[in-house]
């Protein structure tokens, strides 16, 4: 397989050599291992590698890949980090415009007929910024002579791999892990690892997120082993009968199996470590239990996030482990009544709810576990019971936090299409993609399933998000149908169908509006609700608001129908300077790096400001969310 | 001559009215628009003098629904705000202007047991409107302070309303018996009431600066400072002035800033090397809204309508010096 620049153009390649999308389970070498956290399969990648920028695709140093090639001249880069933070490209914030806005002129390929392919517009883009990264690394023992890939955990927005001069594929999403297979390349001495990463693609179309807009490697890397057997993806499926007495679980594995011989241990243990179930079993290819009744069950929800422990071990014959794989996971049903309310184990499920990006001022979106702990800590003590991942998969950490801390998660795909269907205000769909073009189709449904079978085994995703932002259309309508197709136990959202309503009955379970006044929510649901009504989006907390909180929490007594709804937003994002006067440091916002064009200080709508303080507003959010908890 | 029988000495002079009293002494102006000294234990609490404040810092959803646009008027008229008549009352009985040359027929030795000093403003705006500011002095040195806006149908919602001090010096801190946090009236239910002492004179780090600090529901605020600007005066004890309730629970900021030096900066470092204390003892004060911030107005009963009188009072309490 030869790379081919011209992928960056192509809206349908997005996804090359890639190993499928799994299920997010972690795997040990022993239960020794599982308290530290520290898989022995596990290799990180992070820290310094060898780094080029280029102004454009034109002028990058094209072959670096090679093994031969002398990168001696190269510049050091940390990684995980966004390019821009490390000052080799400007910080620029912009909300729906593309941020090439009055800069270059152009259309998604194929919005503007069959024949419009769009060569050429990011290969050849002269804002296309290029990062050529090389990773040198010798395999650890503990992962020698076993099948190798490598995870990248986010990358953005397009990027080309080799190892030791071989290509190995190409991706998109820069949300969600890609994984190629190393193993046919890899040496026993050093090995390069020859990272290309473009700051622009057709990717950018359904990535204009209202966001700070970086690129490079800015979540973890990583090398991971796989035994000899190995589950690859692990799908739970816990249930909960009618009565909310009994729960049933089931479960599908798909595992690599090179040692035919070796036993699958499954447990289940309650939450005092006592054993419920265990079940030993020959290793398949595929390996299924149906319907383990669990009496008395211990429902999940935000008061008592109660979970059960499964762990399955894999054990050649002669007893040696070959992996232990934990999850936690925990029994609840969300469901809408036949009188349109949404509950969660037959209760009415309210709200409380927070969108939010992954921000640190200090490293913008590649945030560390120390945020996300203080983030979780947050939310806890303010009565925030739900969080939107606005506009695309958070790290993998968060959502076990969520599940740990009975957080209610809408888990949204990294979709957005802002400014091709709206224009300063107005409804201009002209060119919107995803739209009903089948050349996008593909792409998005990619991000559907990466999402999916990333997060499907955790119990607090009770919605699935489409995206944010990117009308409605033939496309979206099939992420939606993806979802109910994969998973029946949960609900679909998705806010844009209501600027088309002709995919009302297709697309999203409930009414999601953002930004309806009171008035407007109390007259939708006074005439012959459809869906029960949620704000995805609402109280807009920018500088000195959240004014008016009353009159939304007070709709929740009014309305069983209303199930509350998503503050905008967690936290500002601006980026903490050294003032060029003072040398204090200081938090900056959009437009303040010579960015244009911009949309300035609508960077900063939180309840918390950047550095992680509390706004004075964050005392009425608390107090509210406090009324229905 | 001592002030054997605890009234109230008025010193009727040729351009303003000066009262005193035991361990007080304040200076009403008749040029100037205003209360020009405020003493008390010797240590000068004004800068400038009071006068009624009707601006706010633009806040992110006043400029995305327009509400500095349709309000601008405000701005000017808390900026250039100037006094036009002044009244003055003793023992309860208006008495003629005493200015120059009615006040030769007063003495060094003149006594009451209450003066009122009545600043009578008219606003700089299209049309203008009466506002009144009166000054209650008795002898223990309190100062009971009204303040009447009257209302006029054509003009725009006021941003806010009350009388702005401001103090010669940074406060140390201060402390108010009111509600937790920044409040607002559309977003007070969250405050917990209660006692809170300030460390110095904190800004809301909004992104860009804005209106910030108010509290709502207030029963009273103690501000305290160490410094004065007077030279001969090197002494760091603290010395407090406080501002309690009269009828109702009044609003206040107390900051560092002027409404229109939040409004010129676009980041909180542009900000002027903080100096002086801005008290606002706010009696009206819109809501800051939320539903978004580009375009939706505050719900109707957080406005402040132009076309309603406002009348609101506090009492400047100097007991405790």
């Amino acid at each position: 397989m030869k790379p081919d620049i011209k992928w960056l153009d192509d809206p349908e390649k997005f996804r090359i050599g890639e190993l499928p999308a799994h299920s997010d389970h972690k795997f040990y070498q022993s239960k020794a291992e599982i308290t530290n956290d520290q898989s022995s399969f596990v290799q990180s990648l992070n820290g310094d590698w060898e780094f080029a920028f280029s102004k454009n695709p034109m002028s990058r140093p094209a072959d670096f890949y090679k093994a031969d090639y002398d990168s001696s001249h190269f510049d050091t880069i940390k990684v995980p980090g966004h390019i821009e933070f490390a000052g080799y490209d400007k910080f620029h914030y912009i909300n729906t415009f593309y941020p090439w806005e009055g800069r270059i002129y152009r259309r998604p390929a194929y919005s503007m007929g069959p024949d419009q392919t769009g060569a050429g517009m990011f290969s050849e883009g002269e804002d296309n910024r290029v990062g050529s990264y090389i990773k040198e690394f010798t395999v650890n023992p503990s992962l020698a002579g076993k099948q190798i890939r490598v995870r990248f955990e986010g990358v953005e927005e397009a990027m080309y791999v080799w190892l030791n001069g071989h290509f190995l594929g190409y991706a998109e999403d820069s949300f969600t892990p890609s994984e190629f297979d190393l193993t046919p390349y890899l040496k026993d001495s050093s090995n390069k690892l020859a990272v290309e990463v473009f700051k622009r693609s057709t990717a950018a179309f359904i990535e204009d997120q209202d966001m700070f807009r970086f690129f490079g490697i800015f979540r973890n890397v990583s090398l991971v082993a796989q035994p000899e057997t190995h589950i690859e993806d692990l799908s739970i499926k816990p249930t909960v009968d009618d009565d909310f007495n009994n729960g049933q679980f089931s479960l599908d594995a798909k595992l690599t199996v090179n040692d035919p011989d070796a036993t699958a241990h499954i447990t289940i243990t309650d939450a005092d470590g006592q054993q419920l179930y265990h079940t030993t079993q020959s290793v398949a290819e595929k390996l299924s239990i149906s319907d383990v009744s669990i009496k008395k069950v211990h429902l999940w929800d935000h008061d008592n996030p109660y979970l059960y422990q499964l762990t399955i071990e894999i054990a050649k014959q002669d007893g040696t482990l070959l992996e232990v794989v934990p999850y936690q996971f925990g029994f609840r049903r969300i469901e809408i009544s036949k009188d349109k309310v949404i509950l969660l184990n037959g209760k009415r499920l309210i709200i409380n709810g927070v969108n939010r990006h992954e921000w640190d001022c200090h490293s913008g979106r590649a945030i560390t576990l120390a945020d996300m702990k203080a983030d979780m800590q947050t939310f806890l003590a303010n009565n925030i019971n739900a969080v939107r991942t606005c506009h695309y998969p958070d790290q993998d950490p968060w959502y076990g936090m969520c599940d740990t801390n009975g957080i209610y998660m809408m888990a949204e795909n990294n979709l957005e299409s802002h400014g091709s269907w709206q224009k300063l205000g107005d409804v201009e769909p002209s060119y919107n993609v995803p739209g009903s073009l089948p050349q996008w189709r593909a792409v998005v449904l990619d991000r559907a399933k990466n999402n999916y079978e990333m997060f499907k085994n955790h119990t607090s995703i009770l919605f699935w998000s489409l995206g944010n932002e990117s009308y409605a259309g033939d496309d979206i309508e099939a992420m939606n149908a993806y979802y109910k197709e994969v998973d029946p136990t949960r609900l679909v959202h998705y806010e844009g169908v209501v600027h088309d309503r002709n995919y009302e009955d297709t697309i999203s379970d409930v009414e999601s509006r953002m930004y309806a006044s009171p008035d407007e929510i109390k007259d939708y649901l006074d005439h012959n609700p459809k869906k029960p009504f949620l704000l995805c989006e609402y109280m807009h907390d920018m500088g000195n608001s959240l004014g008016g909180m009353k009159s939304y929490i007070d709709l929740i007594d009014q309305y069983p129908m209303y199930a509350g709804g998503f503050i905008w937003d967690f936290i500002d994002q601006a980026i903490e300077v050294k003032d060029e006067v003072t040398g204090q440091k200081v938090l900056r916002y959009g437009g303040d790096f010579d960015d244009r064009v911009s949309d300035y200080e609508f960077s900063g709508d939180g309840l918390m400001f950047a550095d992680r303080t509390e706004k004075p507003a964050m005392q009425e959010a608390k107090y509210y969310y406090g009324q229905h908890k | 001559m001592a002030n054997t029988n605890k009234q109230l000495q008025i010193i009727y002079s040729d351009g303003t009215l000066g009262l005193g009293g035991d361990g007080f002494h304040y200076i009403f102006s008749y040029s100037r628009g205003g209360l020009e000294s405020l003493e008390i234990n010797g240590k000068q609490w004004l800068y400038r003098e009071p006068k009624p404040t009707f601006w706010r810092a633009t806040t992110d959803n006043d400029r995305g629904n327009g509400f500095s646009k349709k309000s601008v008027q405000w701005m000017g008229a808390d900026m250039f705000v100037d006094a036009t008549s002044i009244d003055v009352k003793v023992n309860d009985q208006l008495i003629g202007f005493p200015g120059a040359p009615t006040n030769n027929k007063y003495s060094n030795n003149e006594y009451a047991d209450k003066v009122e000093i009545i600043y009578h403003y008219e606003t700089l705006t299209t049309p203008s409107t009466p506002v009144d500011v009166s000054y209650t002095i008795t002898p223990n040195g309190n100062i009971d302070v009204h303040a009447h806006y009257t209302g006029n149908a054509k003009l725009p919602d006021l941003p806010v309303f009350g009388i702005r001090f401001v103090m010669p010096t940074l406060a140390s801190g201060f402390e108010y018996d009111g509600l937790s946090g920044e409040t607002y009236p559309d977003r007070m239910a969250g405050g917990q009431p209660g006692t809170y002492h300030i460390d110095g004179l904190p800004v809301t780090k909004y992104l860009v600066p804005q209106d910030c600090g108010v509290h709502m529901a207030t029963n009273a605020l103690t501000v305290t400072r160490k410094t004065t600007k007077d030279n001969s005066d090197q002494s760091k004890t603290p010395f407090s002035l406080s501002f309690e309730k009269l009828d109702q629970p009044f609003a206040f900021s107390c900051l560092p800033y002027t409404a229109e030096e939040l409004e010129n900066a676009t980041h909180i470092e542009e900000l002027p090397i903080p100096r002086r204390t801005v008290v606002s003892i706010l009696g009206a004060v819109r809501g800051v809204g939320g539903i978004d911030s580009w375009g939706r107005d505050v719900e109707a009963q957080y406005h402040i309508p132009a076309g309603d009188d406002i009348d609101f009072g506090f009492t400047l309490d100097v007991s405790n010096r």
